[in-house]
């Protein structure tokens, strides 16, 4: 990166609002910055709050991509602070919180809350029925489905994909892209018991993945650039298939 | 014997079958409709050649109603996914605005790493809703029309779908719908079949790339090829392919 492309003078147009200060409005406050070297939002929000609101909200943690705690709508679209670099953005950056998520303050959201819920409605952790024997030898998994598996796993739960999701932004009941991942890492799992019929109903029911529209901008914003699409198809062929499997049997 | 309860789930897989099944089939019948139509390059005899072998064998009278059934059917199970309130319309439109335009600015510094890769689809589902009202529209008004035209020569001495009335129509002003409606169909109808595609897992043998420029190539192909039909129609055009149908009484 040239000298000259570190010398933008950047402007910030940021949220503001407390839902805890009863006195407080939605608005939005403008800063002004200049841009250094490989400046990350996460750098440029760090150094407005340290040298000119040190009220201003948001949060951050490993700022490396992988707490997923820093996720915003930069100009109008779900990424992370810490992954943005402010050259790949225009000189006037507008910060919002991440929608379809309860607002803390400012650009903090509580996605805790919504993931919560969206895995007790899934039980997304392994399914085991069988008595626990100390003794026996751990059953095998081929390298292939183990590195599927893993796939799915790399999910951070930023919540970016819930917040680009058009269906997710109306309903919070809506599995969204991070659910739907969640589902079809336990589907594959073969340490999971859980038969066709158990999942369909999870899969397939008004939360699942006939409710998504195929609006796609879920895997387009994915700051890890996870499969979404494909899981989404895998599901949709393994509810079809679960359906023909419990027609059959009824 | 018990009878089985149909779950929620088990609607939603047969609502997202018959959508994108009846979907599916329109769009294939739309590329045949335009084909068909389309012999009018070759002059008015080999239209109406056309037009009376499929009403004497009897196969434009049922096409027209079950095109008419897939119509009304696809118009009930698509626009489930419509969200009712104008508020939470409004809601998407301003994501997926939001989406299309960050992906889209200027940004000289911008490097190939930007998490901000271009996004149109959530856009492109917008139009589909906003094509489909006008199909819903102008094709009700169109299905009638020809509706008529094959229905009434059954019950009297009349000429069905033929050149000359049927250039005459578009002549005197019927061109200005039916450009709206070919517009609309053939954007529908592609943007249709490329989100249906990814939904199921075409993604699996072809990038989405590949698939977007599959599908906007068959756009101009269709659309070309209709336009230049209602341009003969209209009577702006002579014949181009006449020249294979010379020789014959005329």
């Amino acid at each position: 990166m040239g000298d000259d492309r570190a010398r933008r003078r950047l402007t910030f147009e940021i949220f503001r609002f407390n839902p805890e200060d009863p006195e407080s409005v939605p608005h939005t406050d403008t800063f002004e910055l200049d841009e250094t070297e490989f400046m990350t939002l996460f750098i440029a929000l760090n150094r407005i709050r340290e040298t000119q609101d040190p009220g201003l909200q948001f949060d951050f943690a490993c700022r490396s991509a992988i707490c997923g705690s820093c996720g915003m709508m930069v100009n109008g679209r779900p990424a992370l602070a810490c992954r943005t670099l402010t050259s790949d953005l225009p000189g006037k950056i507008v910060l919002y919180p991440l929608p379809a998520f309860k607002l803390v303050g400012d650009l903090s959201v509580d996605t805790g809350t919504w993931f919560r819920a969206m895995s007790g409605r899934t039980e997304a952790w392994i399914h085991e029925h069988k008595p626990f024997d100390p003794d026996a030898v751990e059953d095998r998994m081929s390298d292939d489905l183990a590195a599927a598996i893993y796939e799915g796993d790399r999910c951070i739960e930023c919540g970016c994909c819930v917040a680009s999701c058009g269906v997710a932004n109306l309903d919070e009941t809506f599995l969204a892209g991070a659910g739907l991942n969640r589902v079809a890492r336990f589907m594959m799992d073969p340490r999971d018991s859980r038969s066709g019929a158990e999942w369909f109903d999870i899969v397939a029911g008004d939360e699942g993945v006939f409710g998504c529209l195929g609006m796609m901008a879920c895997a387009d914003v994915c700051p890890k650039e996870l499969p979404l699409l494909e899981v989404y198809a895998y599901l949709r062929r393994k509810a079809l298939g679960a359906r023909f499997v419990k027609a059959r049997e009824s | 014997m018990t009878e089985r309860v149909r779950t929620s789930a088990d609607r939603q897989l047969a609502y997202e079958i018959i959508s994108g099944g009846s979907g599916l089939l329109l769009a294939l019948f739309m590329w045949g409709h335009v084909v068909l139509v389309g012999s009018i390059l070759t002059g008015a005899r080999g239209f109406d050649w056309l037009a009376t072998l499929l009403e004497d064998y009897y196969v434009a009278q049922p096409a027209v109603l079950a095109v008419f059934f897939l119509f009304c059917v696809h118009a009930v199970y698509a626009a489930r996914k419509v969200p009712a309130q104008l508020r939470e319309r409004r809601r998407m439109l301003e994501l997926a605005r939001g989406l299309e335009r960050s992906g889209r600015e200027k940004v000289a510094t911008r490097t190939d790493h930007s998490p901000f890769r271009p996004h149109v689809e959530s856009m492109l589902w917008i139009w589909q809703v906003r094509t489909g009202f006008v199909i819903l529209v102008l094709g009700s008004f169109h299905l009638v029309l020809i509706g008529a035209d094959v229905f009434t020569p059954l019950f009297g001495d009349v000429t069905g779908i033929e050149a000359a009335s049927s250039a005459e129509r578009v002549a005197a002003g019927l061109w200005i719908p039916y450009a709206i409606l070919l517009l609309c169909v053939e954007f529908h109808a592609g943007v249709g079949l490329y989100r249906l595609a990814v939904k199921w897992g075409a993604g699996l043998w072809l990038s989405r790339a590949a698939l977007h420029r599959i599908e906007q190539l068959i756009f101009w192909v269709v659309l070309g090829l209709g336009a230049l039909t209602l341009v003969v129609l209209a009577g702006w055009l002579d014949p181009p392919l006449a020249f294979l149908l010379e020789g014959g009484a005329t």
